[in-house]
């Protein structure tokens, strides 16, 4: 039986305990539905769930250790002199395992009958043949003792998973039953619901929190291996940046890290001025009718992916860019430039902006608009005096969440501000953002074994830092500014 | 529409701080004042009571033009102050509204310090050369508004973080502080409790000295307390304009009647 169907089967049990829970509750008070304690409904939820829950958590438990148990018990079966050269322990199960899907197939497709099978021997007949005429293509010979463990994994999980589907499936129906002799007027069907929809929240909420500390974890993990491979002196404070796969590499984070800073920098000083004034306009002056149409107009930007803003850094701004300012300028004759990304970037990031802060301007009392507006101020003057004040210390925030989305941004920075890792102040020339070099480090060459692709994780946690630290710093400020209103 | 005023009109004036003539109001479509004439006068508490959504609030903020930033509402007939109409196309309603000065139902101090709250309005008209100029205004306000005292030695605290009577006591200060002929106070006291209420009626009571002052309220007590003119609006009209003892003692109007023996409301 798949493990699917089992999970299919547990599910019609719960289903069908929800509705004889449900009558027979109802039968319990003889269809007066006042002498229970909680709706019919709620009485065929706690079969459902005694049905369904503990099944699915032991079906997923046993999924998740079936196959390390089978592994560790297969693999000793391996004599080390079958394992060839050049190849690994790792690499000899994973054959193990296809060879095992590949006789199921040729069962299945009838190539093979079971008695066949135990006799088969790979001294005497081809396998590799047998399993590549059924479709399942095998790189090198198939030797006695991987043939063995195949039969013995194939025999295994066999076994392993028909023991789960009757375990399943006995649980299920001995929680439905259960739960349907606790079926009393006065058993507080409801409050078991609340508990197990409180549960449902909690999981969700753990989940989440443990991919975040996963996540940081296996950065840490990295950095750390990264750094006994490479000075985390170096890494912090060379001015150079210069990876060579054959060895001896600089490895300096200063010039992306400047690149990075420079490009966000350039980006949001075009994009905060424009985005607050559309923010203005939309909330304070914007009739109606304008407002929902430029308001979704503007949004529509946000939709735009990055790669389309990327082509155009590289197509229009950039050529744009060098040929009337960069080189009459005598400013340099690149295109890619940290100009050209930085104002596609603000440009990417102007509805942001804007929404945010529409969002935190309107969260302004009209009170105070009132108050101002009696006292004879004008909308200017109103907005000027105490809007903006009221409204600063969201605005802060949005711009820090945008500065943390610019940070984090890659496609517009390799399209519009090329790969060349640089320290300079001129905004003409071509440098590179942390991001970029993160890419360019991993493409190709994935072994992470050597510190010009471990570095990426270095890389990756300093960005990591930099923006946890704005986001940090952005909600604590929009928090407090929560708080001045309620 | 309006002609420029004549003698006849200019006899009366000298009591007379607002006139209104045949005063419409409509929200879109819902035709929310009707028909409504009334005669307000200078140094004179006046009280506009009424059941709740019978219009009070919209007539009071018809005296200033703060309809005007609500995008469908349309006034109609003339508004008169000091015999000038105020819905004339020369009249600028931010000068307006400094000289009818507004005090809301709930204490809506900016997120500023106290003085700043006060010096707002000052600032804004440039009513002051200097800071010893505006420093004198702002306390002359704040002793108006009968809050100085509570308040002399933390100036610079914000003015949200006072209690609430406090607040109110704040925005009328700020809103004396412009020096208006008028002060519009939309229940002033409902946010409050009955002691800041009280402190707030007295300071009513000395603000009629300078001011004309128009309040509504929902409490006939309060209406009586501190006003020598009341106004009772029903269902958009003005159903009975006259003083404050005579309203309370022997209306008219018997809608007028049932309201204040509590049988509409
Ligand atoms: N901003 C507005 N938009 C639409 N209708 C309004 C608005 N303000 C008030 N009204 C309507 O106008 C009528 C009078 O309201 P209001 O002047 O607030 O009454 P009161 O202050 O006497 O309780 C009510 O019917 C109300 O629904
Ligand atoms: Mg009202």
């Amino acid at each position: 039986m798949s493990a699917g169907l089992v999970i299919l089967v547990v599910i019609a049990i719960a289903t069908a305990g929800f509705f004889i829970g449900r009558s027979r509750s109802l039968s319990a008070v003889n269809g007066n539905i006042r002498q229970l304690h909680s709706l019919p409904g709620y009485y065929g939820q706690t079969v459902f769930l005694a049905a369904a829950v503990p099944a699915l958590l032991v079906a997923f438990g046993w999924l998740l250790l079936q196959p390390i148990l089978v592994e560790s018990q297969i693999t000793n079966m391996i004599a080390p002199s079958d394992i060839a050269e050049g190849s690994s322990r790792g690499l000899v199960m994973a054959d193990v395992r296809r060879i095992a899907t590949g006789l199921d197939v040729a069962i299945a497709t009838g190539a093979l009958t079971e008695d066949q099978l135990g006799a088969l021997s790979a001294d005497q007949s081809d396998v590799r043949a047998l399993l590549g005429s059924v479709g399942v293509a095998l790189a090198s010979e198939v030797k006695e003792s991987v043939l063995v463990a195949s039969k013995t994994y194939r025999e295994m999980t066999a076994t392993l998973r028909s023991a789960m589907a009757i375990i399943v499936i006995l649980l299920s129906l001995g929680g439905a039953v259960f739960s349907l002799s606790r079926i009393k007027p006065d058993f507080r069907a409801r409050n078991v619901s609340e508990t197990a929809v409180k549960a449902l929240l909690i999981l969700s909420s753990t989940v989440a929190i443990l991919t975040t500390i996963g996540i940081i974890a296996s950065l840490l993990f990295e950095t750390a291996h990264f750094f006994r491979l490479y000075p985390a002196k170096d890494f912090l404070f060379s001015l150079t940046w210069n990876p060579q796969f054959t060895g001896g590499s600089d490895l300096g984070i200063l010039p992306l890290l400047w690149g990075t800073l420079y490009v966000s920098f350039v980006a949001l000083v075009f994009a905060v001025p424009i985005g607050l004034l559309v923010a203005i306009y939309l909330s304070e002056y914007a009739t109606r009718k304008v407002r929902s149409i430029v308001k979704p107009a503007i949004e529509i930007l946000a939709g735009i992916p990055t790669i389309v803003y990327g082509l155009f850094a590289l197509i229009t701004v950039g050529p744009l860019l060098r040929d009337y300012f960069a080189q009459p300028l005598g400013l340099g004759t690149s295109s890619s430039s940290v100009m050209t990304a930085g104002i596609v970037m603000g440009i990417m990031l102007i509805p942001f902006v804007s929404s945010l802060s529409d969002d935190v301007i309107n969260a302004v009392p009209q009170a105070m608009r009132d108050g101002s507006y009696g006292l004879g101020a004008t909308q200017s003057e109103t907005v000027k005096q105490v809007i903006l004040p009221a409204a600063l210390p969201g605005i802060v925030g949005a711009v820090l969440l945008a500065a943390s989305r610019a940070i984090g941004e890659t496609m517009i920075v390799v399209m519009g501000a090329g790969a060349a890792a640089k320290l300079d102040l001129n905004p003409f020339e071509a440098m590179t953002t942390i991001t970029v070099k993160i890419v360019s480090q991993l493409t190709g060459d994935t072994e992470f074994a050597s510190p010009e692709t471990l570095v990426a994780f270095a890389l990756g946690l300093s960005l990591f830092v930099v923006t946890l630290g704005l986001n940090v710093l952005a909600l604590y400020i929009v928090r407090k500014y929560r708080e001045q209103y309620e | 529409m309006y002609d420029a005023p004549n003698l006849g009109a200019t006899v009366e004036q000298k009591d007379i701080k607002i006139s209104a003539k045949k005063v419409q109001v409509y929200y879109g479509e819902t035709h929310a004042i009707k028909d409504v004439d009334i005669e307000v006068q200078d140094k004179t508490v006046t009280a506009f009571i009424g059941p709740s959504g019978c219009g009070k609030s919209t007539f009071l903020r018809c005296l200033n033009r703060m309809n005007d930033t609500i995008d469908i509402c349309r006034v109609e007939g003339d508004i008169l102050l000091d015999g000038e109409d105020i819905y004339d196309k020369r009249v600028d309603p931010v000068q307006l509204r400094a000289k009818v000065g507004m005090v809301f139902q709930k204490p809506n101090p900016f997120p500023k310090s106290i003085y700043d709250n006060v010096a707002y309005g000052p600032r804004i008209h440039g009513l002051a050369k200097n800071k010893a100029e505006l420093d004198e205004i702002v306390e002359k306000a704040l002793r108006r508004g009968a809050i100085w005292n509570e308040v002399k030695d933390r100036l610079d605290a914000p003015g949200t973080g006072l209690s609430g009577g406090q607040q109110q006591r704040l925005c009328i200060a700020r809103a004396v502080a412009t020096e208006p002929e008028v002060l519009l106070m939309d229940e002033p006291c409902s946010a409050l409790d009955p002691i800041a209420t009280a402190q707030v009626e007295e300071l009513i009571d000395e603000l009629r000295s300078r001011y004309s002052v128009v309040i509504v309220t929902h409490s006939m007590q309060q209406a009586a307390r501190v006003s020598q003119k009341t106004a009772f609006f029903h269902l958009g009209h003005l159903v009975e304009y006259d003083d404050t003892a005579n309203i309370f003692t022997n209306p008219k109007d018997e809608r007028t009647e049932s309201y204040i023996t509590g049988r509409i409301g």
